[in-house]
C-alpha cells in the first residue's frame, strides 16, 4: 500500500521538474530565435504618463497579443509600460537606454536634445494651456475681458489684494487666489510664462487637484485661479476665462501659439522605431488616440 | 493532540505579534532611511524651525522649513480636540445617565456610524457648509484653521463619545441603586458622581481623538486652504499630512524634495509618539496620586 502511494508522487514530482526544465529551454530558444520585444517602455512627465497609460490600456484591450496587431508579429502579450517621474526623467532615461520613449510636458532643452544624438525624433502629442479663470458672477466679468501677463503677475504675487485695485469701479473685496501645489506641472508652466521668478503670494489656496481648483472658483465669486484648459471647458457655465495679452484661450490660439500660458506635451526617441513601436505610435496618432487625448483635457496636436 | 494544537496556536500568535511589531519597526527604519538625505542636506534645526517652504524654485535655492506646518497641525488638532471634548463628554454623559436602555441601544450604533463615513465626504460637507457659511458671514475665503477644526471635531466625536460612554455606563450602573436608595436626583448623580469618576475614560478618549485628528488628511486638506502661513484662527493653514498628500505625487523620486516630504512624515510620527507618551505619563501620574 505504502509503496503504491509513493510511486505516483515521485512520478508527479519528476514530471513537474521535467516540465519546468523544458519550458525554460523553449523560453531560451525563443529569445535566441528573434529579437522581438513585446514591451514598450515610456518614461517621464506625469501629465503625459496618464494619457499614454490610457492609450496603452486601450491598445492592450483591443488587440491583447502582438499577432492581432500585425500577423508578422509573434503571439506574445502586448506590454506598454509607463513610468512617471517628471519631464526631466524623459530624455535622460532614453539617453541611458532604460526607456524607449521619453515623455516631456515642456520644451526640450538644447542640452537634452544633444544627449539624444543623431537619431533624435520628436512626436508632439498635445498642447496644454492654463486659463486665468474667475467666477461668472464676479462683477469683473463684463468690465474687463483681458489681462496682461504683467497684471496677472501682480495679482498672483499679492501686489494687488483687492478687486478695486484692479479696476476702480469694482467692489472693495479681497482677491482670493487659487493655485495648484507648487511642485506640479501646472505651477511650473505658470512660473515659466507668468511669474518668472516672482514668488506667488503665501496666502493663495492650494488645491489638491484641477477639479477642486475649478470647484473653488465656481463656488467663490471673488476667486481667481489658473484652471487647466480641460477643466475650464467642463465648467464653462460657471467659469469665465480672460484673454491674456490680447489672445483668448481658444483651441485655435493655443495651437498657433498666440495664447501665451501653454506648453507642448510630447515624447522623444533617439533611434528609428521598430515595427512594433511604429504600430503603437500609429495607434496613438489615430482618431482613437486623439479622442483619449481630448478626454484627458489636452488639445491634440494632430 | 491538544499539546500539539496548543503549541501550534502559540506559535501562530507569537508570529502574529512579532509581525506587527516588525512592521512598526520596518516603517520607522524605512522613514528614517528615506529622510536621511534631507536631514543631512537641510539640517534638523532648519527643517523644524524654518518658516519658508519653497520646494521648487527656478533661480534661487529651494527652502524646506516645516515650522508653519507643525504649528498648523498642532493648532487645528488641539482646537478640534477641545471642541469635541466639550461636545463629546456632554453627549456621553447624557447618553449614560438620561437615556433609557432601549433608546441608548439605538443611539450608540448611529454615533458609531459617524466613524465609518469616508473622510472625503466630511471634506465635501465641510467645503459646502462650513466654508461657505464663513464666506456668507463676510470672509473673502472661508478656508481657515477654524473651518478645519470644526470638521475635524465632528470626525473625532465618535471616538470621544464611545470611549467616554463605555466608562460612564459602567459607573452609572454601579451608582444607580445607591443613589435611588438615598433619593439623590439623576442630575446630581451625573454631575457629582459619574462625571468626576470617569476622568480616566475621558483622558483615554482625548488621547485617541488627538492621534486621530493629527493624522487626518483629506477632509482637512479640503477646507484649510493649504497656504504655508503662520496659523491664525481665521487664516489659512497647511497640516503636515496635507503637505505630504499634496506634493508626494509630483515630487521627483529620489530628489531632496522627496526626501524632505519623508522627513515631514517622520516629524509627524515623532510628534504623535510624544503626545501619546505625554498622555500615558499623565495617566500614570494621576493613577499614582489616586485621583482616578
Amino acid at each position: 500500500m505504502k509503496y503504491r502511494t509513493k510511486c505516483p508522487c515521485s512520478f508527479l514530482a519528476l514530471s513537474l521538474v521535467l516540465a519546468m526544465v523544458l519550458s525554460l529551454c523553449t523560453a531560451c530558444g525563443r529569445r535566441a530565435d528573434d529579437d522581438f520585444r513585446a514591451q514598450i517602455h515610456f518614461c517621464g512627465s506625469t501629465s503625459l504618463a496618464s494619457v499614454i497609460a490610457s492609450i496603452g490600456a486601450s491598445f492592450q484591450e483591443t488587440y491583447g497579443t502582438w499577432d492581432k496587431v500585425d500577423s508578422r508579429f509573434p503571439a506574445r502579450p502586448i506590454d506598454i509600460a509607463v513610468t512617471s517621474g517628471g519631464s526631466g526623467d524623459g530624455p535622460s532615461s532614453v539617453a541611458d537606454g532604460t526607456a524607449d520613449f521619453g515623455m516631456l510636458a515642456r520644451d526640450i532643452k538644447d542640452r537634452e536634445r544633444a544627449s539624444l544624438g543623431e537619431g533624435y525624433h520628436d512626436y508632439p502629442v498635445a498642447y496644454d494651456a492654463l486659463t486665468i479663470s474667475v467666477n461668472r458672477a464676479n462683477p469683473v466679468v463684463g468690465k474687463l475681458d483681458q489681462l496682461s501677463t504683467d497684471t496677472i503677475r501682480r495679482i498672483f504675487s499679492g501686489q494687488l489684494t483687492y478687486w478695486d485695485e484692479l479696476d476702480a469701479s469694482l467692489e472693495h473685496k479681497e482677491i482670493v487666489l487659487v493655485i495648484r501645489d507648487l511642485s506640479g506641472g501646472a505651477a511650473e508652466v505658470f512660473e515659466q510664462h507668468v511669474m518668472q521668478g516672482t514668488p506667488i503670494s503665501a496666502n493663495a489656496i492650494q488645491s489638491p487637484s484641477m477639479g477642486a481648483l475649478a470647484a473653488k472658483i465656481a463656488e467663490n465669486p471673488y476667486a481667481i485661479g489658473y484652471a487647466g484648459y480641460g477643466v475650464y471647458q467642463m465648467n464653462q457655465a460657471d467659469l469665465f476665462a480672460f484673454s491674456v495679452d490680447g489672445a483668448a484661450p481658444t483651441e485655435e490660439n493655443i495651437l498657433n501659439g498666440s495664447y501665451p500660458i501653454q506648453r507642448p506635451v510630447h515624447f522623444v526617441t533617439n533611434r528609428p522605431l521598430s515595427d512594433a513601436e511604429q504600430a503603437f505610435v500609429d495607434y496613438i496618432f489615430s482618431e482613437h488616440g486623439r479622442t483619449i487625448v481630448r478626454e484627458n483635457g489636452y488639445i491634440p496636436a494632430y | 493532540m491538544t499539546t500539539v494544537k496548543d503549541a501550534l496556536w502559540r506559535w501562530l500568535l507569537t508570529a502574529g505579534a512579532l509581525l506587527s511589531v516588525g512592521l512598526l519597526l520596518f516603517l520607522v527604519v524605512f522613514m528614517v532611511n528615506q529622510s536621511l538625505p534631507a536631514l543631512r542636506a537641510i539640517g534638523l534645526e532648519k527643517l523644524l524651525l524654518g518658516t519658508e517652504w519653497r520646494p521648487v524654485i527656478y533661480d534661487e535655492a529651494p527652502q524646506y522649513g516645516l515650522f508653519p506646518m507643525l504649528l498648523s497641525t498642532v493648532y487645528v488638532s488641539a482646537l478640534a480636540v477641545l471642541f469635541s471634548l466639550v461636545l463629546g463628554v456632554g453627549c456621553a454623559l447624557f447618553l449614560a445617565c438620561a437615556v433609557g436602555d432601549r433608546l441608548r441601544a439605538f443611539l450608540i450604533p448611529s454615533i458609531d456610524l459617524l466613524a465609518g463615513i469616508p473622510s472625503v465626504v466630511y471634506g465635501f460637507v465641510g467645503l459646502y457648509v462650513v466654508v461657505r457659511t464663513m464666506e456668507r458671514m463676510g470672509r473673502a475665503a472661508g478656508e481657515s484653521i477654524l473651518a478645519g477644526s470644526i470638521v475635524l471635531a465632528v470626525m473625532i466625536l465618535p471616538y470621544m463619545i464611545s470611549t467616554c460612554l463605555h466608562t460612564m455606563v459602567q459607573l452609572r450602573h454601579g451608582w444607580q441603586d445607591a443613589s435611588d436608595a438615598l433619593g439623590v436626583s439623576r442630575w446630581y448623580m451625573a454631575a457629582e458622581l459619574v462625571l468626576p469618576a470617569s476622568k480616566k475614560g475621558i483622558l483615554v478618549g482625548t488621547a485617541l481623538a488627538a492621534g486621530r485628528a493629527m493624522g487626518e488628511t483629506m477632509a482637512v486638506m479640503m477646507v484649510m486652504g493649504n497656504a504655508v502661513l503662520r496659523p491664525t484662527l481665521l487664516g489659512k493653514g497647511e497640516t503636515i499630512s496635507a503637505l505630504i498628500a499634496l506634493e508626494m505625487g509630483t515630487a521627483e523620486v529620489g530628489s531632496l524634495h522627496f526626501s524632505a516630504l519623508y522627513a515631514a512624515g517622520l516629524c509627524l510620527l515623532v510628534l504623535l509618539l510624544m503626545i501619546n507618551l505625554a498622555f500615558s505619563l499623565l495617566r500614570r501620574k494621576l493613577d499614582r496620586e489616586g485621583v482616578l
